[in-house]
């Protein structure tokens, strides 16, 4: 997303000031400044203490010092890294595969694309209610649709080797419809005549696919690249409702631990470390969006 | 941008060369996005059939499809474990609020930002774009910390000390999520659309800036309300995380909150949580069927979702 300033009708009369406009900033601004300006400092002042809501002492960096060494976060680490990398592959690969077919305009099309965007508008903590049903290992639907393949009872959310793949194919489930949608707005953009000459030429889908619809789309594919980075690493609502990071640890995520650490055992301070960890991580990904932003071409998304 | 639903760059060349017949190929996509539609949608199937089930058939081992009685009371059921009618009305009274203030405050600063001259005007807005960049999650420890310190709430003193602030209270789930940074910009692009005119009109009438803004730009901006109205109102709903952390009691609880509580037993009566589960997701579903098309428009504005 980028911003364009109009330069220009800021030299028109620049001589008149509106000081009104200010006072309309304002209320906003106030909210801006408590709930996001100074929180961003103050999580890093806080991350040099050791705060535990009761009393406070500078402990410089130890709280940095003591992330590495600590297996929990370093399993969050870990659990995070791979929650992002299949759910962002598969809902952004499945996105764009639906979009290039409903794109083709096939009758239906518009209840084909409400019914896969559907999952999207619903709650997490609803959706992952229902998911927890359906892989419940005693009665859930899942393990009774296995048996029917002769495939034995799964313990799913319950089990350190799927609870992750578990949570991955309801995350991918839940995600790829925005996806799709946003893939296919780009889709409209590209223009008819490209498709037209293509067809003259006689190229096959493949050929078309490889030569205009992919390139093309290349600014749209980097902009859910990077915002879904940015927001898969920031994965909690399911985890917290269907394992709270369990089995063993196996779906633990950063934010889990920020809040696990911050909310359940006090640890304010040590809390707020990993949270300018992510906050570092969130920041340079932006700014590599920034940078290479601008060679995106104005496809689709303002 | 473009309407999803019109015409698109391949529908010109597939009607032309098509018609009406249905090609073998357009018929197995028919056929295979019919079956994926449905793998999307059945767990809300599952959901629907579960709440009309008996506890005696969800643990039966022998798998029931549908229910053999439709067991309605199962609502009734849900919503009498815990207090559902307060739950309910406090998640639509902070969702009513907080969407009522962000269109304030987000159209008057876009306004603003759009159309009046003062010293710093482009600074601030840029600045104000970090709002789109910081994750709620990685601040939520230094906000609970602001909001447990207001000064003279919830029995804090003039120094914000001795009492919980705004933790556990309707501002406490309101106050962070009014704010924001995405609303203010796409009012302001809106804004940079309109015809200058309107505002040169307006000054020979001698109408003042904030006159102009709330008769002449504010009845105008319908599309841009439409859609925010759609997105804040459902990401405020579907809120989870930060009424966890915020709410203490019982008495401020939010249906997302409260739809936990069902977990919290020995067994849990999936009949009940999937009544509730319904009695939550529906009237969105319903709503969302209806105004898809300002929806789609903001989801594929902002991208911050999701």
């Amino acid at each position: 997303m980028r911003l364009r300033s109009k330069r220009v009708s800021t030299k028109r009369r620049s001589s008149q000031q509106e000081p009104i406009g200010y006072l309309m900033i304002a209320p906003f601004y106030l909210f801006l400044i408590f709930i996001v300006l100074v929180p961003v400092v103050m999580n890093v002042l806080l991350s040099l203490t050791d705060y535990d809501l009761r009393s406070m002492h500078f402990v410089g960096l130890r709280n940095y010092i003591a992330l590495p060494q600590d297996i929990f976060f370093t399993t969050s680490v870990r659990n995070t890294i791979v929650y992002t990398f299949f759910t962002l592959l598969f809902s952004m690969g499945l996105g764009l595969a639906f979009a290039v077919v409903l794109n083709e305009n096939i009758r239906g099309g518009r209840i084909f694309r409400t019914a896969i965007f559907i999952p999207f508008v619903t709650s997490m903590v609803a959706v992952s209610m229902i998911w927890l049903w359906i892989y419940d290992p005693s009665n859930g639907i899942l393990n009774v649709a296995l048996s029917l393949f002769g495939i034995p009872k799964q313990q799913w959310l319950y089990d350190p080797n799927l609870a992750m793949a578990s949570i991955i194919v309801m995350s991918i489930w839940k995600l790829l419809g925005y996806n799709m949608v946003v893939y296919l707005a780009g889709l409209q953009s590209i223009p008819a005549y490209l498709y037209e000459a293509a067809k003259i030429d006689g190229a096959r889908f493949g050929r078309v696919f490889r030569s205009i619809t992919f390139p093309l789309l290349s600014p749209v594919t980097f902009f859910l690249f990077v915002t879904g980075i940015i927001s898969n690493f920031n994965v909690f609502e399911q985890v917290k409702v269907m394992t709270d990071g369990g089995p063993d640890n196996s779906t633990t995520t950063v934010v889990h631990q920020i809040y696990d650490r911050a909310f359940n055992n006090f640890q304010m301070g040590y809390g707020s470390a990993m949270a300018v960890v992510l906050l570092i991580v969130i920041a340079a990904i932006t700014l590599v969006n920034f940078h290479f932003g601008e060679k995106g071409t104005d496809v689709g998304i303002d | 941008m473009s309407e999803l639903t019109e015409t698109t760059a391949q529908r010109g060349l597939r009607s032309a060369s098509a018609g009406k017949r249905l090609s073998v190929l357009e018929a197995t996509g028919i056929v295979l996005f019919s079956l994926i539609s449905i793998a999307m949608i059945f767990p809300f199937l599952v959901m629907l059939l579960t709440s009309l089930k008996q506890m005696k058939e969800i643990l039966s081992p022998q798998f029931v499809v549908v229910p053999h009685k439709l067991m309605w009371s199962n609502y009734l059921g849900a919503m009498l474990r815990g207090n559902w009618a307060l739950y309910f009305f406090n998640t639509t009274f902070v969702t009513f609020i907080t969407v009522l203030v962000s269109l304030v405050l987000n159209s008057m600063a876009g306004y603003a930002f759009a159309r009046l001259q003062f010293k710093g005007r482009n600074a601030l807005f840029i600045i104000s774009l970090i709002g789109l960049m910081i994750p709620p999650q990685v601040t939520m420890v230094p906000v609970f910390l602001i909001l447990k310190h207001i000064p003279l709430a919830g029995g804090n003193d003039i120094l914000g000390n001795g009492g919980l602030g705004w933790i556990n209270s309707y501002m406490g789930l309101i106050a962070p999520y009014v704010a924001g940074s995405f609303g203010v910009f796409l009012f302001r692009q809106f804004y940079l659309n309109f015809p200058k005119s309107l505002d040169d009109a307006s000054r020979i009438d001698g109408i003042g800036r904030f006159r102009t803004y709330y008769h002449i730009y504010i009845p105008s901006s319908m599309p841009v309300i439409a859609t925010l109205i759609c997105l804040k109102s459902t990401d405020t709903w579907n809120q989870y995380t930060w009424p966890l952390i915020i709410t203490v009691n019982d008495n401020i609880k939010t249906v997302q909150l409260a739809l936990t509580n069902f977990r919290d037993q020995f067994q849990t009566q999936w009949n009940y949580l999937m009544a509730a589960t319904t009695l939550i997701v529906l009237p969105l579903i319903i709503i969302f069927l209806f105004v898809q098309k300002y929806f789609v428009r903001g989801i594929v504005t902002s991208g911050m979702k999701g």
